[in-house]
């Protein structure tokens, strides 16, 4: 990559590019809160676990549910359906796409039911307003269990 | 850039140095351009969505990378390695230049769109690191929406070189490296003796047959390739591009395939399709991968990486369809002479900037009008119909060049053209038509209704904008010489 090399006419943009990624790199790992392995959590992680298999999924690790949701749902119970997180739910709802291409389809109903667990068990007051979301959606079954 | 000539009303010392860097395109090596190519199509952004879909995620990328991903590829290499300047040219030499013009425009409308809603997911995923609270706050959204994208544009107006260089930089710190991170841990999972959670049987293979909804997944991932032909407008950039246009091309659509369906399979073996559905956003699946292996502190690090890939996405789409844009409208006067103007990197600065100014009223909308930002998904469907139009005019194109200027020379022929352009151009076709279903988004309303929107936003923007352009142009605005179309 000759053309990219750091010793280049463009070199304090690189260095601003850098220091910029690095920054949020230190303030995210700052702030990083390692989730409480509280029996709380494991109660919550069997819970969910429960619906999951009732619902017709694979069980799941239950520790990895601890360490992922904690005793609060963590960023799944964090304002989901205010406006623009419901916006980037529905732009996320798309085919396989990473750049211009990406476009809406016809999602799985199960997959997108199974949003709905982890408020059902971590945060049952926010569960309400989600649920209409997701049944005004139109789905089918695309995904082979 | 092929000419010397400015706009009048530029001043004339400007106008030589601008005219002297834009004779000397800055030199790209081929690795840089497949790594521009790679950013403006692959991320790490699909791979939570794909992974659902366990093993059918292999045939979900494979198939469309046969009747798309392959013809675009290929026919784009034959056509760079003979044309310079991207789709506007060898549309306009193909077929007629109010055509090119209509492909490039194409290619250049529908990135308004996609900034938005890329920069919010951007802005998302700062909340994440941040404060993820943010991530509801519509005025945390316009700001960085609107610094993101300037910066962008500022970046950009710097030179090819400045773009290539933190694009190619981008894809290699926010996808290469976290992506391979994402496969090599997924085997260390599976080498541990550890089942997968997605099934990996020859039963897997194929995702579930329901009819139409089906159809609709397997078709519209076509689109997850579009893109790859957009670089092409660097090709002069290249030392030799006749022989190093399609090694890039190659090169780009090997990487293309391994980062969408390498890192997807990782975490299907490692997160549960259940589990992965209830993460409503991106970085809670690479929480719930990551926290697997007790390094959940990898996860705001990841999303610093996804930030930089995007941002390196964003670059190589500022930069690619406004040069185009430029370069035919110079030739034929179809912009006015004040979106014309270079700055003095030879940069289509004010084409960016208008860009900029529309970009910014959409941005601003998405961030505070919640009616905008609920129904934001059906413009991503407009804007991709509208983008294949570029491709059913590019392959087109083709045979008619390899028909009517079968002596031009060219770096690199496609074998059976024909055959793989009508291939290409089919699925194009089929991915149009399929873009008129209504989605999940979309609910039980009327399909009358949804077709109506969509063929409305198709026709304006793909249509009548630029048939206005055609209709309103002087030929007082041609900047370089050229034949009227």
């Amino acid at each position: 990559m000759s053309p990219t090399r750091f010793a280049s006419e463009h070199r304090w943009l690189y260095i601003g590019a850098i220091v910029l990624l690095v920054a949020l790199a230190v303030i995210g790992l700052i702030r990083y809160e390692r989730v409480r392995t509280t029996n709380e959590a494991h109660n919550k992680a069997n819970e969910l676990s429960g619906e999951l298999i009732a619902a017709g999924f694979p069980a799941p690790n239950t520790d990895n549910l601890v360490r992922a949701l904690g005793d609060d749902g963590g960023l799944a119970c964090s304002d989901p359906t205010s406006a623009l997180r419901s916006a980037l739910w529905k732009i996320n709802m798309s085919n396989g796409a990473a750049g211009p291409g990406i476009r809406p389809v016809i999602a799985d109903k199960r997959v997108v039911e199974a949003g709905a667990l982890v408020l059902k068990v971590y945060c049952p007051d926010k569960l309400h307003d989600l649920q209409d979301k997701i049944d005004d959606l139109k789905t089918d079954t695309t995904v082979r269990q | 850039m092929a000419s010397m000539d400015v706009p009048a009303d530029m001043p004339k010392k400007q106008a030589a140095e601008t005219a002297a860097r834009a004779a000397a395109p800055p030199r790209l090596t081929w690795m840089t351009l497949a790594l521009m190519t790679t950013a403006s199509v692959a991320s790490l952004r699909a791979a939570p969505t794909m992974a659902v879909y366990g093993l059918a995620c292999v045939f979900l990328y494979l198939v469309p990378a046969i009747v798309f991903l392959l013809p675009t590829a290929l026919v784009s290499a034959e056509l760079a390695s003979g044309w310079s300047g991207g789709v506007y040219k060898w549309v306009s030499e193909g077929l007629s230049k109010p055509l090119g013009f209509l492909a490039v425009w194409c290619q250049f409308a529908m990135t308004i769109f996609y900034y938005p809603s890329l920069l919010a997911f951007v802005a998302s995923t700062i909340s994440y690191i941040i404060n993820p609270a943010l991530a509801s706050n519509g005025l945390y959204t316009a700001i960085v929406i609107m610094v993101l994208y300037w910066t962008g544009v500022w970046v950009s107006s710097q030179g090819t070189k400045a773009l290539a260089g933190l694009s190619s930089w981008g894809l290699v710190i926010g996808t290469l490296v976290p992506g391979t991170l994402l496969v090599v841990l997924g085997m260390i999972f599976l080498a541990q003796g550890n089942p997968s959670a997605a099934p990996m049987t020859a039963s897997h293979l194929l995702p579930e047959w329901t009819g139409l909804a089906s159809l609709v997944l397997i078709v519209n991932n076509f689109l997850s390739y579009s893109g790859m032909e957009m670089n092409a407008v660097h090709v002069s950039s290249l030392k030799n591009p006749a022989k190093e246009y399609p090694k890039s091309m190659f090169l780009a659509m090997g990487l293309v395939l391994l980062i969408f369906i390498l890192p997807a399979l990782a975490i299907s073996w490692v997160v549960p399709s259940g589990q992965l559905s209830l993460t409503a956003g991106v970085m809670q699946a690479f929480d719930a991968f990551f926290a697997y292996f007790h390094i959940g502190w990898m996860t705001p690090i990841a999303a610093v990486m996804l930030i930089s890939a995007s941002l390196a996405g964003m670059l190589t789409w500022l930069a690619g369809p406004s040069k185009g844009l430029l370069e035919i409208s110079r030739q034929e006067g179809y912009l006015p002479p004040y979106l014309q103007q270079l700055n003095k990197h030879g940069i289509q600065q004010n084409i960016l900037v208008t860009q900029g100014i529309v970009t910014t009223l959409i941005a601003l909308m998405y961030a505070f009008i919640p009616g905008v930002s609920s129904v934001y998904w059906i413009f991503s469907t407009i804007t991709t119909q509208v983008y294949l139009i570029v491709y059913l005019l590019m392959f087109v194109a083709a045979i008619r060049l390899r028909k009517n200027q079968p002596d031009h020379p060219r770096g690199y022929r496609v074998p059976a053209l024909t055959l793989v352009c009508v291939v290409g151009w089919l699925a194009s076709a089929a991915a149009l038509v399929i873009g008129f279903v209504p989605p999940s988004q979309f609910g039980s309303s009327s399909t009358g209704a949804y077709i109506a929107i969509v063929g409305g936003g198709l026709l304006l923007l793909g249509f009548l904008i630029p048939w206005l352009f055609l209709k309103l142009r002087k030929p007082s605005w041609r900047t370089t010489g050229g034949e009227s179309g």
